[in-house]
């Protein structure tokens, strides 16, 4: 009986541990089935959800090498405002594999891209083997529309950097231009291709890059272009040229060429009418030159503004003589030789220096090498081949030597800037480069030349006088240059200058107006010299950019 | 020993789990972040195209020939005042005013 109580209690107790475990089994099971149903479940709205997120989205693969494009940073003005900049643009290209009809694009494209060349794109979409042909590039988006509601196979769009020029032609030849790859061809474009950098890129990335800060203002160089339109209209001239420079700083503040090019198309730059004749050429520049032939004799201690050079003779050069415009009947002080613009005088005080002073005074100048800026190398100056007597008179006056007038003007603004060099430059510069740079000059022949150029401008008898405005105590020199032609010169076309600067009692900004071959008008009473066009067209300039310039006016009497 | 069986068969499946979310997540904030990056692109463009057109807008010629048409010009040399001249006119204006 106690056994089988006891055998009870033992099948009782191995029933309860066996429930337990089966339990526990469940238990375990439930869990792991709960578990991994949770984890499916979430693999599931994981999958769902990847799904819906992202419904459409189709990445394609070009196998086909496409052509790099380049990321260039926007070039800026010296107060920050655009001048170039890169845009998306649209480009499109075709696959010969999949066009249908290719004679029928090429029709339907013509429509809306008349000036395609047909011949080559239908032998380019003849060769079924490539499956990538460039159509148009950096298309504007109102075309892109048009050609993709042509709806032809085989077209497609790919979005590029396109470089775009918000001021038109002002500045043109400064910027210069971009091919289609955006690479720099002239101008600043190509000095940040060789100088800044530029960034090599498959899609339409632009720079991060800095800007390039240019020392150009376009408010200034506007109204340059401006007035030297106004004067190719004026005096019917064959294209016009000037600049503005700061002769503290050297930085250019405008530079332009009439008639001027649209950096979008840069085939126009190389046009040699289109040349930027601020460096691109040389010139005889006529008596502008007088300014340097005049300092290198006070500097020399060759003659004082005082000094008496008899002019009443011509000098004779060879089988030429060398006469003035308005022969004088008395000998002039050498300040008259410069107010009056004395061939006679300036070839006189030449002579008395010698050749070799008067082609080391020029070489120190830098009037005898190649300049460089970063608009690209300035035209290497034509110089005499041999610095004889002959030489040595003409080239006095501004003749028998050939210089791009950024050249002439840099040298002429170390004159007025106490003899310390200027170095011209088309970028912006926080600090005066030339302070430390020892003069070459005496401050006393800087001011002395400040004073005849002013009075030249401001006294009776000085050939700028047209250039004056009221107030701004403005200096200058005319040059008017015939032009050489087979055999000799031609007095009918001349190249007409004006070398100006301001304010006078501290010259702080020169300008340099060419006008090539201008005709005389009736309030010029025909006469088609510097006096007569170049002058008054540097007065209208400065009276227009000095107040741009904050230079402060002075009482009209005070400034006299 | 079973327990240990079951309790690292768990951590098993957990891990693999967690991996698994965070695989995903980081596809997700990719995915997030390349979105972003496609705004901030975007956002460049049209920043690039409103400067463009600013720039267009605020040419010196367009400006020049609006100025002149509101019949304004270049200033002239009588219109520029010494400061403190301009500065003895208020004091004499705020006299006159009774201020």
């Amino acid at each position: 009986m106690a056994a089988d109580v006891n055998g009870g209690t033992a099948r009782r107790a191995e029933a309860g541990q066996d429930v337990r475990r089966r339990r526990t089994r469940s238990v375990t099971e439930t869990a792991v089935y709960a578990f991994l149903f949770f984890a499916f479940a979430e693999v599931a709205i994981h999958l769902l959800t990847l799904g819906l997120e992202h419904q459409g989205g189709v990445t394609l693969a070009v196998s086909e090498p496409v052509a790099t494009s380049f990321s260039r940073p926007d070039i800026v003005d010296r107060n920050g405002r655009l001048l170039a900049t890169d845009l998306e643009a649209p480009s499109i290209y075709a696959d010969p594999g999949i066009v249908v009809d290719r004679d029928e694009l090429v029709e339907k494209l013509a429509t809306v891209l008349p000036d395609i060349d047909s011949k080559e794109l239908l032998r380019a979409l003849s060769d079924r083997s490539r499956r990538f042909v460039w159509v148009r590039r950096g298309v504007s988006p109102k075309i892109a529309q048009k050609v993709h509601d042509l709806g032809l196979p085989g077209l497609s769009f790919r979005y590029e950097l396109k470089r775009a020029y918000p001021d038109g032609k002002l500045a043109g030849h400064v910027l210069g231009s971009v091919n289609v790859d955006n690479r720099g061809l002239s101008g600043i474009e190509k000095y940040i291709d060789e100088k800044v950098g530029t960034d090599p890129i498959h899609a339409a990335v632009l720079s991060t890059r800095p800007p390039v800060r240019l020392s150009l203002d376009i408010g200034i160089q506007h109204a340059l272009e401006d007035e030297l339109d106004a004067a190719e209209k004026l005096y019917r001239t064959k294209g016009a040229a000037g600049l503005v420079l700061n002769i503290k700083t050297g930085e250019i503040l405008a530079s332009a060429s009439i008639p001027r090019v649209d950096p979008t198309w840069p085939s126009q730059a190389l046009d040699s009418k289109h040349l930027d004749r601020v460096i691109g050429g040389t010139y005889e520049l006529g008596s502008v030159f007088k300014t340097l032939t005049i300092a290198m004799a006070l500097d020399e201690g060759i003659a004082k503004p005082d000094t008496m050079v008899d002019v009443r003779q011509p000098l004779q050069v060879g089988r030429f003589t060398v006469k003035d415009f308005h022969s004088s009947s008395r000998p002039l002080s050498v300040t008259e030789v410069f107010t009056h613009s004395s061939n006679i005088g300036a070839g006189m005080l030449a002579l008395q220096a010698g050749s070799d002073k008067l082609e080391n005074f020029l070489r120190k100048f830098g009037m005898l090498t190649t300049l460089t800026t970063e608009e690209g190398a300035v035209a290497a100056p034509q110089l005499p081949d041999r610095w004889g007597r002959a030489a040595t008179i003409t080239v006095a006056y501004g003749h028998g030597i050939a210089v791009a007038p950024l050249q002439f003007a840099a040298a002429a603004a170390t004159i007025l800037n106490g003899g310390k060099p200027v170095h011209p430059t088309f970028l912006r510069r926080f600090d005066t480069d030339s302070v430390d740079e020892k003069p070459i000059i005496t401050e006393n022949t800087s001011r002395e030349m400040a004073r005849m150029m002013r009075l030249n401008v401001s006294g009776p008898d000085g050939t700028g006088k047209e250039a004056d405005v009221p107030g701004y105590r403005v200096g200058g020199k005319t040059g008017t240059a015939d032009i050489a032609k087979r055999g000799g010169y031609s007095s009918k076309s001349v190249i007409s200058s004006f070398l100006g600067a301001f304010p006078m009692d501290d010259p702080q900004y020169l300008t340099f107006v060419m006008l090539f071959d201008p005709k005389g008008t009736k309030e010029t009473h025909g006469q088609h010299t510097a006096g007569y066009t170049a002058a008054p067209v540097t007065g209208r300039l400065i009276a227009r950019i000095a107040g741009q310039l904050g230079v402060r006016p002075m009482e009209v009497v005070a400034s006299q | 020993m079973r327990l240990l069986n079951v309790t690292a068969f768990f951590f098993a499946i957990a891990s693999a789990l967690l991996l698994y979310g965070l695989n995903y997540d980081t596809r997700r904030l990719e995915a997030e972040v390349q979105v972003k990056e496609q705004l901030a692109d975007r956002a460049r463009d049209d920043i690039a195209v409103l400067k463009a057109e600013r720039g267009a807008l605020a040419r010196p010629d367009r400006i020049d020939a609006i100025a002149r048409q509101l019949g304004l010009s270049p200033p002239r040399v009588d219109q520029f005042v010494d400061g403190r001249e301009v500065s003895a006119l208020d004091e004499r204006q705020e006299g006159g005013n009774g201020r």
